[in-house]
């Protein structure tokens, strides 16, 4: 992947509508919505739209080997976590990805807690959290289309820091790599990622292309 | 036949056959996985050659030189190797392979990131790495030039430019759709094109990524407006995995049988991308073999594009707005912004106006004491990203017109190119080059035309002169000059008559910045509404204007709606039934929440119930009004609601913005009662005093603050710490309030072990009070290994909270 993560300065995506809705507790099912109730919702949506700025990193880095639940790479990295190492076991390569939703959206999110508005706090909140989710997607689906024409695939899975056995304190592996720093986020010194809408990943790179028929 | 004029005359009578997919071709040759293409190919140059080969006996009339990723960033990749001296070989290889017996393409890919203002890379270095690869395939032979498999527009208007800039050889430029319709970054088939064949390309198409049968679509969409010859190259179908492998499952026969339905879309270069093989293309050849060319005509249209969105700008459609307030010109806030650099006035004058009803958006960047070329340039980055509307360049100065064309990823227009001379050719040239639109000013920089045969005259020499430029009347867009009234009384009538001559007679689209006409003029709102609809009715295609000015906006909806420019008033019904809809809809809430008969304490349930905190102060005091004590409003209006409020929330028929729309509601409720209540002597009993906090080392907050709402809703005092608290704190706090409840809020595994520690800290320092827990990992087995209690959300925790506080009385 050369010297340094691709950056993606601009990730734009459709807002996925049903997502906020399902995060914030709508059921087809049973929720009742009025009609000025949705259009006071969706105009906010559509305010929250303009304020999410997603941007994101990815880099390639090779495996140098294994050793157990530890998967080492090529830069002298060290991922422990025993669903890692299994996700990766025929992986050649590991794909860092790392998204954020920006500061913006966040400063307007505390004014409005701030201020009392936390109707609208809420909103916000849910629309940055899926459209970070999504920006993931949106790497993802990027980097594995410019694999596949190198005929190489991504794991359809993918893990983060403080998810399963792959412990928090590898985010600062993953912020370090992916430069996130230029994206505008830090990390604390509990690893935890600000702007708070900034998620990391890890996929693995494997696999061949061939012609059917 | 070789050069862009041969290839031209020859694509008038006949197809022409691409090659197909090279990576394959060569794996299957021996280059391993994770090969560099470019550098095993020079390494194995009999394979590549024998690759070419095959593409030509199956029938290809140009094969792709193999430099798909022969740009400095990729090669970098591989240890770095000269891109000049790879693309030159490699486009000697090609035509060693071919000879004349047909064309060679330099095939040009992406680097693999993304270019500003999408990406990181500078868009002059993108340009730069692009013509280090023109420069070695033109050293090697090419005879024109493919840019493939584009998903960034800025990416592809950079390898564009860079061939434009050293040759005139003909340029295909083909981008890669998803099966979504657009490009990863969000670029529709039609933007593209306009953005494409305007900027210079001699055929734009779409590559890989989807079979066939997902590009017709794409090619419909592309062909009414496309000057120049389509390109397909699909993939052998949609790419499936089997035993973890990825495979293109399309045959030949199945691939080739979409190559007529192609032609009879207008295309004229058909090939194949990832999972073809010379068998797809021979195949293909035999289907297409004396197909006769679609004679493809085109919509007359002008056209402009943003990176994700196309206006047309139809003779006989809905005027279209150009939203003017993106100006510093009497803007303090706007000027000091952009005096510092920061573009957040500048975002949000775009969102608004939009949002409002424009359709594009002015830009402009003049006043004193600012790098007007650099501002300029700025503002148009921010707002490519920031915004679908294409963009309007308005400037008095060549060199930032330049600047902002150069680096705008669509088909903006320019404000403005008038006739005088010194700039003239200069403005014409830059037009020209970048492929833009202009406004035409009928001016000469001499004698200010009163007149509108004297305009006219102007149109026609300025006109004349961009015809030398290749310009056509759907091209330029004409302002026939707005005066003010108050100086001539027969200001208006001349521009009206000068813009309906334009668009009666000279046939061109026209403009105008209607609200000159009322300058000096009391209540200018009501001249400038007249004008518009008087201007639209003599055939105004676009108006300058503030689309905030609701008026205006209203009169332009209307007048459409009058000049049959809205077919059954669609537009126009939905503009105004949306605002009706929401006031009656407003009124109507509470109403709807408890029957039509609604009393004022019934109301002041309804509007809890609702969420209706705008309408809540004045029902309260209808309420008070008529009679109803406070204390009643709160214990048989407010608290009822709110309970019920929860009741449906734990039923799932409310989701959580009604539930905090209800506790807000409510909470504005009690600020105007609380201070009454004290006044008449009566105190609304406080059920308790909670200290909460989000746990130190989380930021946190949201949850916190909810279940912070609803505590105060329903009778206790909350102490907030905020979030990220540390546990001496929390327990100074504890120490100094006497709460009757410690709340804990944490979202990470990692941070709710913290909520064990201010336990431990808690009992340690002898504060006996419960603790209460939640947060999204946190669960009730936790909270019971801590000795907490446990609530999942805001409306649990009020029942917890009350139970607790009841329960601690009982034993007291």
């Amino acid at each position: 992947m050369g010297t340094g993560p691709v950056f993606f300065r601009a990730i734009r995506i459709e807002m996925p509508v049903p997502a906020v809705y399902r995060r914030l507790g709508f059921r087809t099912a049973s929720t009742c919505v009025t009609a000025a109730q949705k259009a006071g919702i969706d105009q906010v949506l559509d305010e929250a739209a303009s304020l999410v700025e997603l941007q994101g990193s990815a880099l390639i880095i090779p495996v140098r080997g294994r050793q157990g639940e530890e998967t080492i790479l090529q830069t002298g990295d060290v991922l422990k976590s025993a669903k890692l190492a299994k996700m990766l076991d025929d992986a050649g390569e590991v794909l860092f990805m790392g998204a954020t939703a920006g500061q913006r959206i966040m400063e307007e999110i505390a004014r409005d807690s701030s201020s009392e508005n936390l109707s609208r706090a809420v909103l916000l909140d849910a629309v940055a959290s899926e459209m970070t989710d999504k920006a993931l997607d949106w790497i993802s689906e990027y980097m594995g289309a410019v694999l596949r024409r190198t005929g190489k695939i991504l794991t359809s899975r993918r893990f983060s820091a403080g998810y399963g056995d792959l412990g928090l304190e590898n985010q600062k592996i993953m912020y370090e790599r992916l430069r996130m720093a230029e994206l505008g986020v830090v990390l604390t010194d509990s690893f935890i990622l600000v702007p708070e809408k900034s998620v990391t990943a890890i996929a693995g790179i494997r696999g061949n292309v061939r012609q059917g028929t | 036949m070789k050069d862009r004029d041969g290839i031209r005359s020859r694509l008038a009578s006949g197809l022409f056959i691409l090659d197909g997919a090279a990576g394959t071709q060569l794996q299957a040759r021996g280059m391993p996985s994770g090969a560099c293409p470019e550098l095993w190919c020079l390494e194995n140059p009999e394979a590549v050659k024998a690759v070419h080969r095959d593409y030509l006996q199956a029938g290809a009339d140009v094969v792709y030189t193999c430099t798909f990723g022969g740009n400095r960033f990729k090669l970098s990749e591989y240890g770095g190797a000269n891109a000049f001296e790879v693309n030159r070989d490699l486009a000697i290889l090609a035509r060693q392979a071919v000879g004349d017996a047909c064309l060679v393409a330099g095939d040009i890919g992406p680097t693999g990131r993304f270019i500003e203002p999408f990406g990181d890379i500078p868009f002059e270095e993108a340009v730069a790495a692009f013509k280090e690869q023109v420069r070695g395939l033109l050293e090697g032979g090419v005879d024109l030039f493919a840019i493939e498999t584009m998903v960034d527009i800025q990416e592809a208007r950079a390898a564009l430019i860079a061939v434009r800039e050293l040759t005139s050889a003909f340029t295909i430029v083909t981008m890669t759709f998803e099966s979504s319709g657009r490009t990863l970054n969000g670029t529709d088939p039609l933007s593209a094109l306009v953005t494409l064949q305007s900027l210079g390309a001699d055929a734009v198409g779409c590559n890989c990524s989807t079979g066939p049968e997902e590009m017709i679509p794409l090619i419909r969409a592309m062909a009414p407006y496309a000057r120049v010859p389509l390109v397909v190259k699909p993939n052998a179908g949609l790419p499936a995995l089997v035993d973890g492998e990825t495979v293109f499952p399309m045959s030949p026969d199945a691939f080739s049988g979409f190559g007529r339905e192609f032609v009879s879309l207008g295309v004229n270069f058909l090939g194949g991308c990832c999972g073809t093989t010379p068998a797809h293309i021979r195949d293909l050849k035999e289907k297409t073999r004396g197909v006769p060319v679609k004679e493809r005509g085109y919509a007359v249209s002008g056209t402009l594009s943003s990176s994700r969105k196309t206006v047309l700008l139809r003779q006989g459609g809905p005027l279209l707005i150009i939203g003017e307030r993106i100006n510093p010109t009497g803007k303090k806030d706007l000027q000091a912004e952009l005096a510092q650099g920061r573009m957040a006035l500048v975002k949000r004058f775009a969102q608004e106006q939009v949002r409002n009803g424009a359709d594009l958006l002015d830009v402009n960047a003049g006043m004193p004491g600012i790098d007007e070329v650099g501002t300029l340039k700025e503002m148009v980055k921010v707002l490519s990203v920031s915004s679908d509307a294409p963009l309007c360049i308005d400037s008095p100065i060549p060199e930032a017109i330049e600047a902002a064309l150069r680096i705008y990823p669509g088909r903006a227009l320019i404000n403005s190119i008038s006739g005088e001379e010194g700039k003239l050719d200069k403005l014409l040239e830059l037009a020209s080059r970048y492929g833009a639109m202009f406004i035409l000013l009928p001016l000469t920089g001499r004698k200010l035309p009163r007149k509108a045969h004297e305009r006219q005259a102007i149109v026609e020499e300025v006109y004349e002169r961009a015809s030398r430029y290749g310009f056509t009347k759907d091209d330029i867009v004409v302002d026939a000059l707005t005066m003010a009234v108050s100086a001539d009384g027969s200001a208006a009538l001349e521009t009206l008559a000068a813009t309906r001559w334009c668009a009666e007679v000279f046939g061109a689209r026209t403009v105008l910045g209607l609200s000159n006409v009322s300058f000096g003029l009391p209540e200018r709102k009501w001249i400038n509404a007249a004008f518009l609809a008087m201007a639209s009715a003599g055939g105004l295609t676009l108006a300058i204007a503030n689309p905030m000015n609701e008026e205006f906006m209203h009169v332009k909806r209307a007048s459409d709606v009058l000049l049959n420019r809205d077919p059954e008033a669609r537009a126009y019904i939905a503009h105004v039934g949306k605002q009706q809809e929401g006031i009656v809809t407003q009124k109507g809430s509470s109403a709807q929440a408890v029957g039509q008969a609604a009393t004022p304490l019934e109301r002041v349930y309804g509007a809890v119930l609702d969420g209706s905190r705008g309408e809540i102060a004045d029902l309260i005091e209808q309420a008070l009004s008529g009679g109803v004590p406070c204390q009643k409003i709160i214990d048989e209006g407010m608290i009822p609601a709110i309970k019920e409020v929860g009741t449906r929330y734990e039923k799932k028929i409310y989701f959580l913005p009604q539930l905090i729309a209800s506790a807000e509601a409510m909470k504005s409720g009690f600020e105007i009662l609380e201070p009454l209540l004290k006044q008449e002597g009566g105190i609304s009993a406080r059920k308790g005093r909670v200290v909460l906090a989000t746990v130190q080392g989380d930021i946190h907050d949201i949850g916190k603050n909810i279940v912070s709402l609803m505590l105060k809703n329903n009778g206790f005092d909350v102490i907030d710490l905020g979030k990220d608290v540390p546990h001496e704190d929390i327990v100074a706090a504890a120490l100094r309030h006497k709460p009757h409840i410690i709340g804990l809020s944490a979202l990470m595994t990692t941070t709710m072990v913290r909520m064990k520690e201010v336990v431990e800290e808690v009992r340690k320092r002898g504060i006996t009070c419960p603790v209460l827990i939640g947060g999204a990992v946190v669960t009730k087995a936790f909270a019971d290994t801590i000795g907490a209690h446990y609530a999942r959300d805001g409306v649990e925790a009020v029942k917890i909270a009350q139970s607790l506080v009841e329960g601690a009385r009982a034993i007291s």
